[in-house]
């Protein structure tokens, strides 16, 4: 059993990391997206406006938010149309470690590529000071907080014809803390404060996630097929 | 008390039941609020600092109590629609969103329009504001996804679900002001050694506080009938109940 | 083959652990704390000295307030165990007086003083009628009860024992 539970687990990651990047549109946009909203800021201020720097940490995570919440809408809705996630509640072992695979992979192929974007446009907004030690561990801890809650928003809306509106307003609110440590770990670090304290908050919002969201998503999957 | 217990999960039972029990509720309720609110704006002495002006503490700290209680309240119905399946705890759930959502955006308004005179501000970003704006978002979206899924009885359950994982919020707001340095004052009333506040002017507050509460007790309970009515509208019970009407 | 009740029992633990880690690491976050504002101690503790703009909180030493020219005005912030002058000009809030909790917005000076931009009044969580607030002054002349509200970073011993003592005393 726990033999079969890592199979099903390991070949739903495989399968949705495949489809995604056979998918080029699926992983591309997103990315573009992220870099285009972070200079659309660059051109929208005044050359060399020192505000720019003072917005910079903001611009980049409420980009990588952005960002995240792109194609969230058929993060589910391809599998409930094609049938897969009837296949995947059907199947002999527990539906959360799937979800998770399904979120993991989700990350590997759109968040990951964020965390890597995230220094570049800091250099970008003219962030050079800041320890990029410090953005990217905060990106790397952030990013798949921001996709495993997501993940939820998209699993309640996973029979709702139009959720495009409604998926922000669920998301928002507890993506919250994710931006507000995030963006204040850049922010201290580029004032020479310590930054630790919001990292480890950022951390221990992942690891709260990680053990909660998956259970609660495959819940949300189970009630909108019944 | 068991098989009491049981017949009252039952919605016809508890149409009736809620329907006799709301009145007494709503009288008691505003008696309360009527001895709060005169104990709080006649009674209670000016504040050695604030003068006058703390006296919107009376809506204040009632508000802000209830945005938490009811949440609470809906995060544990949530909890037993999604264990039990109780119809019941489902029905609470969506009739509690919104009236959380009035009284959490009732303790923000207040607390803005004590903020500009007392701290010299309007808003701050500070753990208390900001966590309890995140729990206003949090009603309004069991709000919004009840709203969006048409078949009620999923939308309840996926508004179960996603009132469990916001209650991650509720203690946050509760102890933001002791985690955190904060320009929102700590807490006065729980805490550790006693309430801060003398006692002509802190039961003016408790007896408002009970009011609200019970208050919301009625919209609860007025609420959660309605909604059963509209959900049961096709059951013999409700056919019944109409034609005899 | 896992049963049942075995498979629940791997949940749980799987959830329980995750909780706790969680727990863990907000706690070592909470140890190093997160601040709307830093008082006098953090800022001498944690040798900050970036010119950056940040919020500064603490109590206004009593008898430290000097009127300047027009609207300027410059006095002391304490959190009972260090002291950073400050100046400002503009518009204070009715709260603002002796012995009044204040958060400061503005930056250090290379002087070691802080220039604010903007002053926000904090007041304690207490409330009394005159009568009795005239007898709680008395028992606390310098106002340490109020330091409460001011939590400093990774307090050290040093910086706890003043504290201490404080609350003793009041």
């Amino acid at each position: 059993m726990t033999g079969a539970l890592w199979t099903a687990t390991w070949a739903v990651f495989a399968r949705e990391f495949k489809l995604a990047l056979r998918e080029r549109a699926e992983w591309m946009q997103p990315l573009v997206f992220y870099v285009l909203v972070v200079l659309m800021f660059g051109l929208a201020t005044a050359p060399g406006d020192p505000a720019l720097r003072t917005f910079a940490p903001a611009i980049i995570w409420v980009g990588a938010l952005l960002a995240a919440l792109m194609g969230l809408e058929r993060m589910f809705r391809a599998d409930l149309e094609d049938g897969t996630l009837e296949q995947l509640l059907l199947a002999p072992v527990p539906l959360a470690p799937l979800v998770a695979a399904k979120i993991l992979s989700r990350w590997c192929v759109s968040g990951a590529p964020l965390v890597v974007l995230g220094p570049v446009l800091a250099v970008a907004l003219g962030l050079a000071g800041v320890p990029i030690s410090v953005l990217v561990a905060g990106l790397l801890l952030g990013t798949p907080t921001l996709m495993l809650i997501g993940a939820f928003a998209a699993a309640l809306t996973v029979a709702v014809p139009r959720a495009g509106v409604l998926l922000p307003v669920l998301v928002l609110p507890l993506m919250a803390p994710v931006v507000v440590f995030g963006a204040g770990a850049v922010r201290a670090a580029g004032q020479g404060l310590p930054a630790a304290a919001p990292l480890y908050f950022l951390a221990a919002e992942l690891v709260l996630a990680a053990v909660l969201i998956p259970w609660a998503a495959a819940a949300a999957l189970r009630n909108a097929l019944e | 008390m068991w098989t009491w217990f049981h017949r009252l999960a039952s919605p016809p039972s508890f149409y009736v039941f809620a329907g006799r029990l709301a009145p007494w509720l709503l009288g008691a309720a505003l008696v309360l609020l009527a001895v709060g609110a005169y104990g709080g704006l006649v009674l209670a002495p000016p504040d050695y600092q604030q003068g006058d002006a703390f006296r919107i503490i009376y809506v204040h700290v009632p508000a802000a109590w209830m945005s938490l209680f009811a949440y609470t309240v809906m995060a544990v119905a949530a909890f037993i629609a999604l264990v039990w399946r109780l119809k019941l705890a489902e029905v609470a759930v969506v009739a509690a969103a919104p009236v959380g959502a009035s009284f959490t955006a009732l303790a923000l308004v207040s607390g803005m329009l004590w903020g500009k005179p007392m701290w010299g501000a309007w808003w701050v970003w500070d753990a208390r504001l900001t966590s309890e704006l995140v729990l206003l978002f949090l009603y309004l979206g069991v709000v919004a996804l009840n709203t969006a899924i048409e078949e009620p009885r999923a939308a309840a359950r996926a508004c179960s679900l996603l009132a469990v994982v916001g209650f991650v919020n509720v203690p946050i707001v509760h102890y933001s002001v002791v985690w955190w340095n904060s320009l929102h004052q700590g807490s006065t009333v729980f805490r550790l050694g006693g309430p801060t506040i003398t006692w002509n002017m802190l039961w003016p507050m408790l007896v408002c506080m009970l009011g609200f509460t019970l208050f919301f007790g009625y919209t609860q309970l007025v609420r959660m009938r309605s909604e059963l009515l509209m959900r049961e509208r096709t059951t013999r019970w409700v056919k019944t109940l109409v034609a005899n009407a | 083959m896992m049963t049942r009740r075995r498979r629940r029992l791997a949940a749980v633990s799987v959830l329980v652990l995750g909780v706790g880690a969680a727990a863990a690491l907000a706690l070592t976050a909470f140890n190093k704390n997160i601040t709307y504002f830093y008082t006098p101690t953090d800022l001498y503790e944690q040798h900050i000295t970036s010119h950056a703009v940040m919020d500064l909180g603490g109590l206004v030493q009593k008898g430290s307030i000097v009127h300047g020219a027009g609207m300027e005005i410059s006095f002391i912030v304490t959190d009972c165990t260090r002291t950073i002058p400050v100046r400002y000009t503009g518009v204070l809030p009715d709260l603002f007086r002796d012995g009044q909790g204040v958060v400061a917005t503005g930056r250090l000076n290379g002087d070691g003083s802080f220039v604010a931009s903007r002053i926000l009044a904090k007041h304690d969580s207490s409330y009394m009628p005159e009568n009795v607030a005239a007898r709680v002054k008395q028992a606390d002349a310098e106002g340490r009860r109020n330091c409460g509200e001011f939590k400093s970073m990774q307090p050290t011993s040093a910086s706890v024992a003043p504290l201490v003592r404080a609350e003793k005393h009041g």
